[in-house]
């Protein structure tokens, strides 16, 4: 497993590091204990997506739906806050019902993929804009701020330890709980063994549609967990604070090295991938370099790697001699 | 009697819907809104062919607003600055079509998976519009600019939706009776044996998002025109929506089929829905919950549908057996 | 208590149209090699995925395991109560550690979260693969390793199910010949443990070597079960066709004329090397050897879609460059592919269609579009010509059967009305009575001025078409052979030895080290 992750992931690291000396000469506010929290901070709500877009990835699918579930978890959520008592138990109760309304809209993807066997793209395509609308309809647009949330919820959102903001710490339990997952346990094996090869994992007895619902339920549940460092870190709930997100998860986890195809891809690259996008932005706004810029940088990296991928498969493949040729 | 293709029962739907609509909503018929949804119609519906085309193939063209936006703003920016108007349009059918270059070269040479190599060219696309704008709208059109996609043709047809009308033709009559247009379809139905018939795989998924980019920068010139001006979410709520359009059509999402009248009508069936809805003062966002909620009921019965014909094919096997 | 571990008895199997199966029996003991024999269509994979559980068989069967019922209903079950499958496209996965592939499948009936054990699946994998005396890296991902090698990781995992059956199918088809002779070993070892093994292959060498007894089957029924020493070649094929000669051998060209086609020096690397040859107007040249000799790569990449490679071809003596199957076409060189369903036909699109494609440009009006009534009247023609039935054009061509397939295929290609057609296996998997008439059909559009390249490995067949016959083995030309000289014996020497010299058959037991004869 290690060897052929670790090249990929490799190269992604020499590449962080390559941006991260630049930068650093760039700006020397770059390398400080506080910047670089700082990022991590600001891309949770991005990693813990990415993590569980990792896993639809791996077995080949696709969930475009992810930023319009994790909205409608801030709304639900953020609505559900405001009516809670200012105790300890809301923030225990916000980390029951965020993550259960999650999964279930995670698992009626699960459901429409898997036993509807309908392309995952057009699932979650439609569940998107339904979830959208239903959010617009409910919400108005309007905007939630904290003033509304209980004040343990927002002592809890300013919570640091060592620090360091407990909004990184869920990032981290959740890349952490999900790499152990797809090393250690039976479902999180048989996720790698559906996107590897389809028709092997029937023949050993894989049931295909139970993995394909865990995948997007998971999905779900991490939506519902994001939603809650979302709503920490902007201490608001903003209906249209996540259009157009998913696009971004899915290039983080494409720059992790996970093949669109499934079969490849790791917790770590993932990682990776999110450090990648967040220091460049960072990066450019360190640089002075206007902001706009950032989608072309993004751009142009994303198709970079793709291509640079596919040449990379094509050549390794035409190196697998079919015959051995006497001389 | 032979039975209805799947295009017509869906004109059919459509036509039902439009005689619904005009029972419960009032004013429906009256000419304001038809001709409301005569301006609206054009945009989307190039969107949505500009994305069947490309799906027929297997793909999918996530980047396919950001060339319209791109486009628009190339034109924009050209007519701000006092460039002649067809000059001006030239320029942004030549941007769009670059865009187009660029997705045909990565996904027909390179070989990387479409869906990928747009949701690239999205960001990128999307990027450089933001660079170019500074996240501005531009305006500043011609007045002769503007008549595009507000004018009317003998005082009573939009103008833009014969624009529209001509090039669902044309996509029509290119992809049934042209050699491009046949080779599409094989492409979409299986490129290995396509290859292996002589035909030159990449040539024709190159001229598939050379036209689709077309089709986007035809949109965004009624687009801007209609508007007045360019900005960077030009046209991009019809992403989704144009997917959705293609797939209610009965185009196939893994390639090999679909027709323009499919998606023709699908497009009308959405402009219904959601002007009806409006008059019903149903709210906006709602219109999205059923768009939703429709491509995903038409899936399902399409699947429950293969399952009841594949379950008849297995019976009249088993009675010609006995 | 029987003697037989597996019995199956009354095994029918119909499909929408086809009895695949009728009434055929296999009855297998403890600690033999059991070859299961016949041609295409025999009914071999069938019975074998009954046997695996992808396929429930008709109502009446009798399927009895270790003296049990077997009540296998799924592909796990049979791995579970120690039957396992080696099948020819392995059910490895590519991205899984050589351990971990060997340990699949034996939590399939565990808990989701159950915590995997890695400690365990290590010390699973090792000690299967000591058994086995195989060595590699236990971390290694199974796509780093070769095929041979993975195959014996396919092993290992059988060996960790405490297999005592294990069926394989067509192993040595990408085997090297050390390979091959590995395996064999590898076979012996596990009879002596008392396992049980069904070989299933087209090469007759190959089984007269392993097998303790065979089982025949002929166009889905039960022809018998024999000892290996009460067998001999020509009986089996006798046993295996139903009939002494399939096909009568060509009679040989009656007048050729000049060269229209010549390749010099084509060379590919991994593929095949320094091939020339020509062919005459109205000949057909037979192009064989072993699956794998490079036969089908050297005809990809004349065609224009096995590219760079070094060599000139020339076409009536002008040397020609083909960048592409487009280019192909246009040069008039038409290859049908070996596999009809992937890469020769559309099966989702019309007959019309598909017999089009190649040749829509002449089929254009003044405006650049396709005229319907010409089109319509070119897949008339072919239909009609090449008898296509049912001669409905508006067909989907997945709706037709094999024969009418490749007839379809055939059909598009003359549309191309090429100068050089090169057509690899011509008749897998069509019935033979399909066979015989494309045949002949090969033989007519050679005598029309056609230069025919015909691809096969089964020899009765490249000895009823061809004129001449090159012979392949490892990516070379091993020998050329005229057909008034050509038989089954001198052109297998070829195959294997790479010379023309007799008496190494049956005789000889190390043939074994070879790869098989492909029939």
């Amino acid at each position: 497993m290690k060897s052929i992750l670790q090249s990929k992931e490799m190269s992604i690291v020499a590449i962080v590091v390559l941006l991260s000396i630049t930068l650093s000469f760039v700006s020397p506010a770059f390398l400080t204990f506080e910047n670089i929290f700082d990022i991590l901070k600001g891309n949770a709500v991005l990693g813990i997506l990415a993590v569980g877009m990792t896993l639809v990835i791996i077995t080949g699918g696709i969930d475009v739906s992810v930023a319009a579930v994790t909205t409608a978890v801030c709304v639900m959520a953020g609505k559900f806050l405001t009516v809670l008592p200012d105790s300890p138990i809301s923030i225990l109760l916000l980390f029951i019902v965020a993550p259960l309304i999650g999964v279930l809209l995670g698992a009626l993807n699960g459901i429409l993929v898997s036993k509807i066997q309908i392309p995952a793209i057009v699932v979650t395509l439609g569940t998107m804009s339904m979830i959208n609308g239903i959010i617009l309809y409910l919400t108005n647009g309007t905007y939630l701020n904290s003033t509304s949330f209980p004040k343990i919820f927002v002592d809890f959102a300013n919570f640091q330890i060592f620090g360091v903001s407990v909004i990184v710490f869920i990032f981290a339990i959740i890349a952490v709980g999900t790499w152990y997952i797809l090393k250690y346990t039976v479902i999180g094996r048989e996720v790698l063994a559906v996107g590897g090869n389809k028709e092997s994992s029937i023949r050993a007895g894989i049931n295909f549609d139970k993995v394909q619902i865990f995948v997007y339920g998971y999905m779900g549940l991490l939506a519902g967990i994001a939603a809650i460092a979302q709503l920490s870190y902007t201490k608001a709930v903003d209906p249209n604070g996540l259009l157009g997100f998913e696009l971004q998860v899915i290039a983080a986890v494409v720059l992790g090295g996970a093949n669109i195809l499934g079969g490849r891809g790791s917790i770590m690259g993932t990682f990776l991938g999110v450090l990648l996008l967040g220091i460049m932005q960072n990066g450019l706004i360190l640089a002075r370099i206007d902001i706009f810029w950032q989608k072309v940088v993004v751009g142009t990296i994303i198709l970079i790697a793709v291509s640079y991928d596919q040449i990379q498969y094509k050549r390794s493949k035409d190196k697998l001699a079919k015959i051995e040729v006497e001389a | 009697m032979k039975a209805l293709s799947k295009e017509s029962i869906l004109g059919l739907i459509a036509l039902g819907l439009i005689v619904v609509m005009s029972v419960l909503a009032p004013g429906f018929l009256s000419s304001q809104n038809i001709t409301n949804m005569m301006f609206q119609i054009p945009e989307f519906g190039l969107i949505a062919l500009g994305m069947m085309v490309v799906i027929v193939t297997g793909g999918i063209n996530l980047s396919i607003t950001y060339t319209a936006a791109l486009a628009g703003v190339a034109i924009a920016l050209m007519q701000s600055n006092g460039y002649p108007m067809l000059l001006s349009i030239l320029v942004g059918i030549v941007v769009g079509l670059v865009c187009g270059y660029i997705n045909g070269f990565i996904v027909s040479k390179i070989g990387v998976s479409s869906i990928l190599v747009t949701l690239g060219t999205m960001v990128l696309f999307e990027g450089i519009v933001l660079s170019l704008t500074k996240g501005n709208s531009i305006s500043g059109f011609s007045e002769s600019y503007s008549l595009i996609g507000n004018g009317y043709y003998m005082g009573l047809v939009p103008l833009s939706i014969i624009i529209f009308i001509l090039f669902a033709i044309l996509t029509g009559v290119l992809l049934t009776k042209s050699k491009w247009g046949r080779s599409v379809y094989m492409v979409g139905s299986n490129p290995i044996a396509t290859l292996f018939s002589g035909v030159n795989n990449s040539k024709i998924l190159m001229g598939v998002y050379m036209y689709s980019a077309l089709l986007a920068s035809i949109a965004a010139i009624i687009m801007t025109s209609r508007y007045n001006m360019a900005k960077v979410d030009l046209g991009s709520s019809y992403l989704l929506q144009s997917v959705a359009a293609a797939v209610l059509g009965g185009t196939a999402i893994e390639g090999g089929y679909g027709k323009v009248m499919g998606t023709v009508y699908a497009v009308v069936i959405f402009q219904v829905l959601s002007s009806g809805l409006n008059l019903l003062e149903v709210p906006r966002s709602i219109v999205g919950v059923i768009t939703g909620a429709i491509l995903i009921f038409v899936l399902i019965i399409n699947f429950a549908k293969a399952k009841f014909d594949e379950k008849k094919q297995k019976k009249m096997q088993e009675a010609n057996a006995a | 208590m029987t003697e037989y571990l597996l019995q199956m008895n009354h095994i029918s199997k119909t499909f929408p149209g086809v009895k695949a199966l009728d009434n055929v029996m296999l009855e297998v003991k403890p600690g033999e090699v059991h070859a299961l024999i016949g041609e295409n269509g025999a009914g071999k994979s069938t019975l074998i995925k009954i046997l695996a559980g992808i396929y429930a068989p008709d109502p009446g069967a009798e399927f009895y395991f270790e003296g049990k019922e077997a009540g296998i209903h799924k592909p796990i079950d049979a791995t579970l109560k120690g039957i396992s499958i080696i099948y020819q496209d392995l059910s490895l996965f590519p991205n899984l550690s050589v351990a971990e592939n060997i340990y699949m499948g034996r939590e399939s009936t565990s808990k989701s979260w159950k915590k995997i054990d890695w400690k365990k699946i290590e010390e699973t994998a090792e000690k299967a693969l000591k058994e086995l005396d195989v060595q590699v890296d236990l971390n290694m991902p199974v796509e780093k390793l070769s095929i041979a090698q993975q195959q014996l990781i396919e092993i290992a995992r059988a060996l960790a199910f405490d297999a005592k059956l294990i069926v394989m199918d067509e192993p040595t088809s990408s085997l090297s010949a050390g390979e091959v002779e590995k395996l064999y070993k590898v076979i012996n070892d596990l009879k002596r443990k008392g396992i049980a093994i069904i070989f299933v292959s087209h090469k007759l060498k190959e089984l007269f070597t392993v097998s303790d007894r065979f089982t025949v089957l002929r166009d889905g029924k039960f022809v018998g079960t024999y000892e290996t020493n009460d067998l001999d070649e020509d009986k089996l094929i006798t046993l295996m066709v139903g009939r002494q000669v399939l096909y009568e051998k060509n009679q040989g060209i009656i007048k050729a004329g000049n060269t229209i086609f010549e390749v010099k020096g084509l060379s590919k690397e991994g593929n095949f090397r320094d091939i020339s040859f020509e062919l005459k107007q109205g000949e057909v040249l037979g192009i064989t050897g072993l699956v794998g000799s490079g036969r089908t790569e050297l005809a990809q990449a004349i065609f224009g879609v096995n590219r760079p490679f070094t060599g000139e071809i020339k076409i009536n003596g002008e040397t020609v460059k083909v960048r592409s199957s487009e280019d192909a076409v246009k040069k008039g060189i038409a290859y049908i592919p070996e596999s009809r369903k992937t890469q020769g036909l559309i099966l989702q699109q019309s007959i019309i269609n598909n017999i089009s494609l190649p040749v829509l440009k002449t089929l254009r009006n003044a405006l650049g579009l396709i005229n319907r009534k010409k089109e319509t009247a070119l897949a008339d023609h072919y239909v009609e010509t090449l008898d296509v039935r049912p001669a409905l054009p508006k067909m989907e061509a997945g709706q037709l059967s094999g024969g009418n397939q490749q007839k379809v295929v055939i059909g598009k290609w003359l549309s191309t009305k090429p100068k050089i057609l090169i057509i690899d296996e011509p008749t897998n998997g069509i019935d033979i009575g399909a066979k015989t008439e494309i045949h002949k059909l090969l033989r007519k559009l050679a005598s029309e001025g056609m230069g025919v390249i015909v691809i096969s490995s089964e020899l009765p067949e490249v000895l009823a078409v061809s004129d001449r016959i090159l012979v392949m083995r490892h990516g070379k030309i091993a020998g050329e052979l005229s057909i008034n000289e050509a038989t089954q014996e001198n052109i297998m020497n070829y195959a294997l030895l790479g010379s023309k010299q007799t008496g190494v058959h049956r005789e000889n037991p190390d043939l074994g080290e070879e790869r098989g004869i492909p029939m």
